[in-house]
């Protein structure tokens, strides 16, 4: 099964569609899972102990564990000397600890099994250094220098570990940013358009092939950076 | 011995695959002078988390205990039966 978080809305969901539809066992992990058409489980990423139970629960159903996806994030646009001190920590608690604990917990699952494909999200902020940003941008820095650790830890189980970097993609995430402030992102890309939520699938799909079972550690900007 | 010191310690020798090392108490799984590389120990641990799931109990590799330098768990063979017999006894 290929473990997807943050799968109810957004990236995470879209994901998940395009993984059912190729086919491939999803498991979504969620805060609310209510209604999701795959097998799912509530899980808040950035609880340690609820990270720890689902491993516990799928060690204990014998899930054989191919993919991981840490997708669930949030996003906080604000100039770092303006930003609570609540929405700090929900930041990092969420995309850095969130990524952390998952890892952790659940690629040993990975580890029992011929191996596989771990897929941490960062952002394209991240390379660009967005105004504004900083907050996000330093939990999603955090994810990929972790990355590129784990991804050496990993490596003599045969479990990848790369991350993607989408730039502003048409998700929930964006709600309340304004077409102008996309804008002014999508030209520092190398590729200055806006992507859907299609590129980053197909970039999933890639990650998750064996095909590129030569890639590891690495950092896929959308969009370019 | 014990079964489960038994079974723990031949986990441990068949990973250290190496005739003349035999495992003892004392033998040292991190740190200077050990018998396991850290990929080996995390290999290890998978397999007592099996072994803890047959035996109808979670082990917890990943505690702060577990990785405290003077009370790690894995400092010894000997350190590393006992945690897990004590994480047996506290599930009981």
């Amino acid at each position: 099964m290929i473990i997807v978080t943050g799968a109810s809305r957004g990236l995470g969901r879209a994901i998940c569609d395009r993984l059912i539809e190729k086919g491939l066992p999803v498991f979504g992990l969620a805060r609310n899972v209510e209604g999701l058409p795959f097998p799912a489980m509530a899980c808040d990423v950035g609880n340690h102990d609820e990270v720890k139970a689902v491993a516990r629960d799928l060690r204990k159903q014998k899930a054989e564990v191919t993919g991981l996806l840490n997708v669930a994030g949030v996003a906080a646009m604000n100039l770092a000397v303006t930003t609570p001190q609540s929405t700090t920590e929900k930041v990092i608690r969420i995309n850095l600890l969130g990524t952390i604990y998952c890892c952790q917990a659940l690629a040993p699952l990975m580890m029992r099994g011929p191996g596989g494909s771990i897929v941490n999200f960062s952002t394209i902020a991240v390379a660009l250094g967005l105004k504004g940003e900083s907050i996000y941008v330093a939990s999603k820095a955090g994810v990929e220098g972790f990355s590129r650790s784990f991804a050496r830890e990993m490596a003599d189980f045969n479990i990848r570990v790369n991350c993607i970097a989408p730039g502003p993609i048409d998700t929930a995430l964006l709600r309340g940013i304004s077409g102008d402030q996309i804008g002014k992102i999508v030209t520092q890309q190398i590729i200055q358009k806006q992507f859907t939520p299609d590129a980053v699938c197909d970039t999933v799909e890639l990650l998750l092939d064996p095909r590129s079972a030569a890639v590891t550690g690495a950092v896929l900007n959308i969009g370019g950076a | 011995m014990s079964d489960i010191k038994a079974q723990i310690f031949e986990i441990i020798a068949d990973l250290v695959e190496a005739d003349d090392v035999v495992i003892s108490d004392d033998t040292a799984l991190l740190g200077d002078g050990s018998v396991l590389d850290s990929m080996k120990v995390v290999t290890l641990c998978i397999a007592l988390e099996d072994m803890a799931a047959d035996l109808d109990f979670d082990f917890d590799w990943t505690s702060d205990a577990a990785m405290s330098r003077s009370r790690s768990m894995f400092r010894t063979a000997g350190a590393l039966v006992a945690e897990f017999l004590n994480q047996q006894q506290a599930a009981a």
